[in-house]
């Protein structure tokens, strides 16, 4: 195949045959219990150096309490899959704990210009679509999907795609590398003890972040029975044999909103965009993450029930969360 | 309708802007603020029953006022009533088969030829550069519907001869060479609307070519506020001033604190004519 154009980025190399290999060798077929806290999960699943994708964000049913645990664990050097980010790789690049990006969408401000002029965090740039569709590569078990978008932009060149002529048709095409991050972190509406989820709603990239990725974190809004999944399989959207955690965190995605549950707290948005915009996010850091020990005591000793409950009530819509 | 006499700028911007939307063609409305203001702006006065994706997979909504403006996506209120929820990946597959007509988006910069900035002021290698979010689903919305229609301030550095980093592509460096890249034909920027004016492209060179202005401006004032000359129209056309009735609708429904379309400046009607506002913000 003939390559008319090569992007310089560095990018996480795609293995489709390692992965099947990982697959054969880490996943089990069979229905095992894997229910542990967050600190379990971050401290058995996500390892220093490690590509991390998380689906959503910290505003809108991200895996917001498993992002902060991250964080309170100082894991070091992550490679972050930056699609549809807000402030999480901000976070993430503040803890000490991001040092690389694939950038789709992220939560500008003064930080993020500090953090590349200093050299904290080196950037490679794609667009929310393009990181979706190379998972979705991943997610296929294949080395590379081809795109008609992406190519002549200057993103391309500080990519790890390629403008190639496409042997059947003889025009140019993009092709990008397929992704399979070492770790996904994903919040759901409901799962069982054995990894199966459901997410209602629309979402980013989910369900190929789970199928792409070597080991998958779930954080529940709430356990419910497998039962419940036999009696309804069609609205199961992640199946337990790719799962490899699973987190009970109600208001998980708090500050977040989860669609059909609760509402997002203002008030905490503006303060966690606050301190982006204000390029220092260390009070923010150490009151909602260094100052407490759990999801749970963060939302017992900085949230408060009263709090939680008005969350609950401004989230009026129920259609179509199964609610 | 009424005409309106004390608006904002970029109220005007969205009024404009939700006039040229057409019920029969389909739109993916980048992000929130002005484009997702426009569209639903023509829902409730011009047409009703257009339809709009947005990135994270909602098809056709029927969106809850009032409009929250820190939740565009994967939110509730943004997706209500849709025909359908997907994914990021639904969305780019829609656009990718040729299903969407028309994408709406803001800008940071653009160039001659509607190349696109979101990632980076000044520099991009060094990192010594101001950097931005990058180009979210703009870069996806801009090579594959048919047509791309740009929302951005009429300001010199808005429109420098060529962007500091093409995040998402216009004509890229003129005629064929989107078709050379990769990109489907038959597509591309087909609109630039600032508060200021409107801008098309003329064909043959794919340049940006001034084609109205707002009645409160002159040809040589938005020609100030531009860092290359661009292509003009052979007759320059004046745009309608905003309308109570669709004010009525940004301020109680879609944009009700402001946020948006807060900042810029005012306009007011004085001696019959449209001239800068001595009085800032809603009254």
């Amino acid at each position: 195949m003939e390559i008319l154009a090569e992007g310089q980025g560095a990018y996480l190399p795609p293995d489709p045959d390692g992965f099947r290999a990982w697959v054969r060798d880490n996943k089990p077929r069979t229905l095992v219990h894997k229910m542990m806290n967050e600190h379990e999960a971050i401290e058995k699943f996500v390892s220093d150096g490690d590509y991390v994708a998380y689906d959503c964000n910290y505003f809108q049913r991200g895996p917001s309490s498993l992002i902060r645990e991250i964080i309170r664990q100082q894991k070091k050097d992550l490679w972050v899959c930056g699609k549809f980010t807000y402030v999480a790789l901000a976070l993430l690049v503040e803890g000490g704990c991001a040092s690389r990006a694939d950038i789709g969408f992220v939560g500008f401000g003064p930080w993020l210009s500090k953090a590349v002029a200093a050299g904290r965090l080196q950037t490679y740039e794609y667009s929310n679509v393009v990181m979706t569709y190379r998972l979705q590569a991943g997610a296929q078990g294949l080395p590379f999907i081809g795109v008609r978008s992406f190519g002549g932009t200057a993103g391309f060149s500080q990519s790890g795609a390629k403008l190639v002529k496409d042997p059947f048709s003889g025009k140019p095409v993009v092709l990008l590398p397929a992704l399979n991050p070492d770790v996904s972190i994903i919040h759901v509406h409901q799962a069982d003890v054995y990894g199966n989820a459901r997410v209602f709603g629309t979402g980013i990239s989910h369900v190929d972040c789970a199928l792409a990725s070597k080991r998958v974190i779930v954080s529940a809004e709430e356990i419910i029975e497998t039962d419940e999944f036999r009696r309804d399989p069609a609205r199961t959207s992640i199946p337990h044999f790719t799962v490899d955690a699973v987190v009970h965190a109600p208001f998980g995605a708090y500050p977040g909103t989860v669609q059909g549950r609760y509402a997002s707290d203002v008030q905490h948005v503006v303060e966690c965009f606050g301190g982006t915009m204000r390029g220092d996010l260390q009070p923010y850091l150490e009151k909602w993450v260094y100052s407490i020990n759990s999801h749970d005591e963060m939302l017992e000793k900085r949230v408060g029930w009263k709090k939680l409950q008005e969350l609950q009530r401004r989230e009026t819509i129920r259609e179509g969360y199964s609610i | 309708m009424t005409p309106a006499t004390h608006f904002a700028e970029r109220e005007h911007l969205i009024c404009t802007v939700s006039r040229v939307i057409e019920e029969e063609k389909s739109y993916w409305v980048g992000g929130g603020g002005e484009p997702l203001y426009s569209i639903l702006l023509a829902q409730r006065l011009y047409a009703s029953g257009v339809q709009y994706m947005t990135e994270d997979g909602v098809i056709a909504p029927q969106s809850m006022m009032p409009w929250d403006p820190l939740m565009t996506m994967v939110a509730s209120r943004a997706g209500y009533r849709a025909l359908q929820w997907g994914t990021m990946n639904t969305a780019g597959n829609f656009a990718q088969l040729g299903y969407v007509d028309v994408g709406i988006l803001n800008t940071l910069q653009v160039d001659r030829y509607g190349n696109i900035n979101s990632t980076v002021l000044g520099e991009y290698e060094g990192g010594q550069g101001r950097r931005f979010g990058g180009p979210g689903g703009a870069d996806t919305i801009a090579a594959q519907c048919w047509r791309t229609i740009l929302m951005t301030d009429q300001q010199k550095r808005k429109f420098p001869e060529r962007v500091d980093f093409i995040s998402s592509p216009g004509f890229l460096d003129g005629p064929g060479a989107r078709e050379a890249n990769g990109l489907p034909p038959g597509t591309g920027p087909w609109r630039v609307f600032t508060p200021w004016a409107m801008f098309g492209y003329e064909e043959k060179s794919c340049e940006l070519m001034l084609m109205a202005i707002s009645p409160f401006v002159t040809v040589d004032m938005v020609l100030a506020e531009m860092s290359f000359e661009p292509k003009i129209a052979p007759t320059i056309e004046t745009l309608d001033p905003p309308m109570e009735e669709e004010l009525e609708i940004i301020r109680t429904q879609l944009d009700t604190d402001g946020q948006t379309t807060g900042r810029g400046q005012w306009i007011e009607k004085r001696d019959g004519k449209y001239v800068f506002a001595e009085t800032q913000g809603r009254e």
